[in-house]
């Protein structure tokens, strides 16, 4: 089964027939008369107002200083007149209905069903970036629809999700459009999980812990020369936020896209895996996964099957509880295994649960107790 | 090595509006301005043997400052005109910029009729960005497909400005308007993003000529609109080669600083260092002991 194959059959999300030609990637339309999405304008949070109708943001650790008319980093947020605004609130450029093993949280409620979404707009700029079609665009360059929070939540429970997934691009950016969202699901019992790269700052952060259940976070490397090289951005901050979210009580699952040559490094990952175990403990699970090349990155192979099984092996002697392999659909380090008795417990294909063998939170073999929200 | 050449052309006539600059003055400072860069007896000459009668020209022109601080429509259309009546057809002219919206706001109208000289931005339908992104260095963009696929030459007829972050902004980084995701680029004081973009091929191969609208300079604050830090310059900079261009462009906004008392873009911390790396990518002269600078008044 080449790549391609294996998306065609296990990728069970679905876009939205209510929204044609929305989707993950390929909504970018080059030329179309289409291309000039509406811009929201609803004032953004996290800045402050300096001299000269200047603005500083404060959401993520760029603190964009702005004049009038220009917009930050990430294309979705700009001064007008010395008062910042988003332009993304409630413009969903991306809608799908997917399993969450597709984000992937596979700690928590395994086998639900996900309406997810995301808005234009990156904070970052990876090479590697596997959905730059929309993630790299300002607003204006990407076909969107009109998905306030009431509709977008209406939406959710039309399609019976118990869960909401901001996701696809970076959710930090549509900051003020997932925060309110995540209130009003919460209130009809939605969850709400965030995918993100984490390159936020921590008051922001605080709060939007204070509406979300779970967190999944794109650790990109354990080196600042790859964050500044390749993803255009610092590596402590994410670390930083890391720690906060999994000190916070929100449930976190991490990230690591195995890049060949790039961040495959043994050693590094055994002093990434031994920083956190020491910072948050062992029992958040940690997913290297296979890398394809896509958008500046297409000089470099997939990641070889031996270096994500070298690398799940660093990180199991390390002492980390719930090691998963990525992108390799089939492959036993998809499975979750009790760190007490050893035995299989969940067994996954691709996206599907196939076998669960938890009672509540424990172990069926041993009444291990296993870390994530299962219920 | 031979210098660079910069030619300044001021105008000592008073324009009745500077914002809106009357038509026969920006001609007449045109023709002064390339008939002192080029040499020749005539400035259509020079012209003609820069662009060819077959070859559909680019004027990106600068208008996100919308009416107060944009490259006024008197001077493009009154380039343009000329440029097209001259080497070939007007309707081989296209002034543009990323969006149809953008040019509306600073005074332009859309025009996309056959037969006459076109104005639109990349937003507009004829227009749009490629599909692949080009890499170059550190770059990766889409690049509108205006620079990259409808036109063979191009003038960068930017708008001279003090810049936040980059220090000044002219005729080099007037190009962040060809791609789709310029807020990427902005960081490091846009240093080596300007020099590198300018590099790429769509640039670099159709880039004929500077032309740097001072008749109003915001020499402070900028890129916005801030009249308090506004002087009416009355000046063209003309130079074949682009970063020599805009040193002489860095060089009057430091000179117009230190007239009012501000502090130099180096004590600021914002020198616009992408110049060098400009140089040191062999795209032009950064240094102006290198350059000739000629200066004319009409």
């Amino acid at each position: 089964m080449d790549r391609r194959e294996f998306l065609k059959c296990s990728l069970s999300g679905y876009s939205l027939c209510l929204l044609p030609g929305i989707s993950a990637a390929g909504n970018f339309f080059p030329g179309s008369p289409q291309m000039g999405a509406r811009l929201s304008r609803v004032e953004a949070r996290y800045y402050r107002q300096l001299p000269d109708r200047e603005i500083r943001c404060d959401l993520c650790p760029r603190f964009c200083q702005l004049g009038d008319r220009e917009r930050g980093f990430c294309g979705v947020r700009e001064n007008q007149g010395g008062k910042y605004y988003t332009l993304v609130y409630g413009q969903a450029a991306s809608l799908n209905v997917d399993p969450i093993e597709k984000k992937p949280f596979f700690h928590f409620l395994p086998g639900s069903e996900t309406f997810s979404l995301a808005t234009a707009g990156c904070n970052l700029n990876c090479r590697f970036c596997q959905n730059w079609e929309i993630s790299q665009m300002r607003p204006e360059q990407v076909k969107s629809v009109s998905l306030p929070p009431e509709a977008l939540v209406t939406s959710c429970e039309r399609y019976d999700c118990p869960v909401i997934a901001y996701t696809y691009t970076e959710p930090v950016v549509f900051f003020e459009y997932m925060y309110d969202s995540s209130l009003l699901a919460r209130k009809k019992g939605i969850r709400n999980v965030v995918v993100t790269a984490g390159y936020i700052n921590p008051e922001p952060l605080a709060d939007l812990l204070r509406v979300v259940d779970a967190v999944k976070v794109d650790l990109k490397a354990f080196n600042q020369n790859f964050y500044s090289e390749y993803v255009r951005g610092e590596l402590q901050p994410v670390l930083q936020a890391i720690k906060q979210i999994a000190r916070s009580g929100s449930w976190l699952e991490i990230v690591y896209l195995v890049i060949p040559t790039l961040n495959d490094n043994p050693t590094e990952i055994r002093d990434m895996c031994r920083y956190l175990k020491n910072e948050i403990g062992p029992d958040f699970p940690v997913h290297f996964s296979r890398f394809h090349p896509m958008y500046l990155i297409k000089n470099l192979p997939p990641t070889p099957l031996s270096t994500l099984e070298k690398l799940r092996e660093v990180a199991l002697e390390e002492g980390l509880h719930y090691i998963y392999v990525g992108n390799v659909p089939g492959h036993p380090g998809e499975n979750t295994y009790c760190p007490k008795c050893g035995k299989l417990i969940i067994e996954r294909y691709g996206y599907v649960i196939r076998k669960k063998e938890l009672s509540g939170n424990k172990c069926r073999y041993c009444g291990q107790v296993i870390a994530g929200v299962w219920s | 090595m031979s210098k660079a050449r910069v030619v300044i052309v001021t105008s000592s006539r008073n324009f009745s509006d500077i914002n809106r600059p009357d038509p026969g003055i920006i001609l007449t400072m045109l023709k002064k301005g390339l008939e002192a860069l080029s040499g020749a007896a005539r400035a259509e000459e020079a012209l003609r043997e820069w662009f060819r009668p077959g070859e559909t020209v680019g004027l990106k022109v600068n208008t996100i400052g919308r009416r107060a601080l944009s490259t006024s429509p008197e001077t493009a259309l009154t380039l343009g005109l000329w440029l097209g009546q001259t080497v070939g057809r007007e309707e081989n002219v296209i002034i543009w910029d990323r969006t149809d919206e953008e040019l509306k706001e600073a005074g332009y109208r859309i025009s996309t009729s056959p037969g006459s000289l076109k104005i639109f931005g990349t937003n507009n339908r004829r227009a749009g960005y490629q599909s692949e992104p080009t890499a170059h260095r550190h770059l990766g963009s889409l690049f509108s497909r205006i620079q990259a696929e409808l036109i063979q030459a191009s003038i960068s007829l930017a708008l001279l400005k003090d810049h936040g972050l980059a220090g000044v902004t002219a005729g080099l980084k007037n190009y962040f308007g060809a791609i789709h995701n310029p807020n990427k680029y902005h960081d490091s004081n846009c240093n080596p993003y300007i020099a590198e973009l300018f590099e790429t091929e769509p640039i670099r191969r159709k880039h004929r000529l500077t032309i740097l609208d001072a008749l109003r300079v915001q020499y402070h604050r900028g890129p916005a609109y801030h009249p308090q830090w506004l002087a009416a310059s009355r000046k063209f900079i003309f130079s074949l080669d682009p970063v020599a261009a805009d040193t002489v462009g860095w060089k009057i906004i430091e000179e117009l600083r230190a007239k009012k008392g501000l502090p130099s873009l180096k004590e600021e911390g914002r020198a616009p260092g992408y110049l060098l790396t400009a140089e040191k990518l062999n795209l032009g002269q950064a240094r102006l002991e290198n350059i000739e600078i000629i200066e004319e008044e009409v």
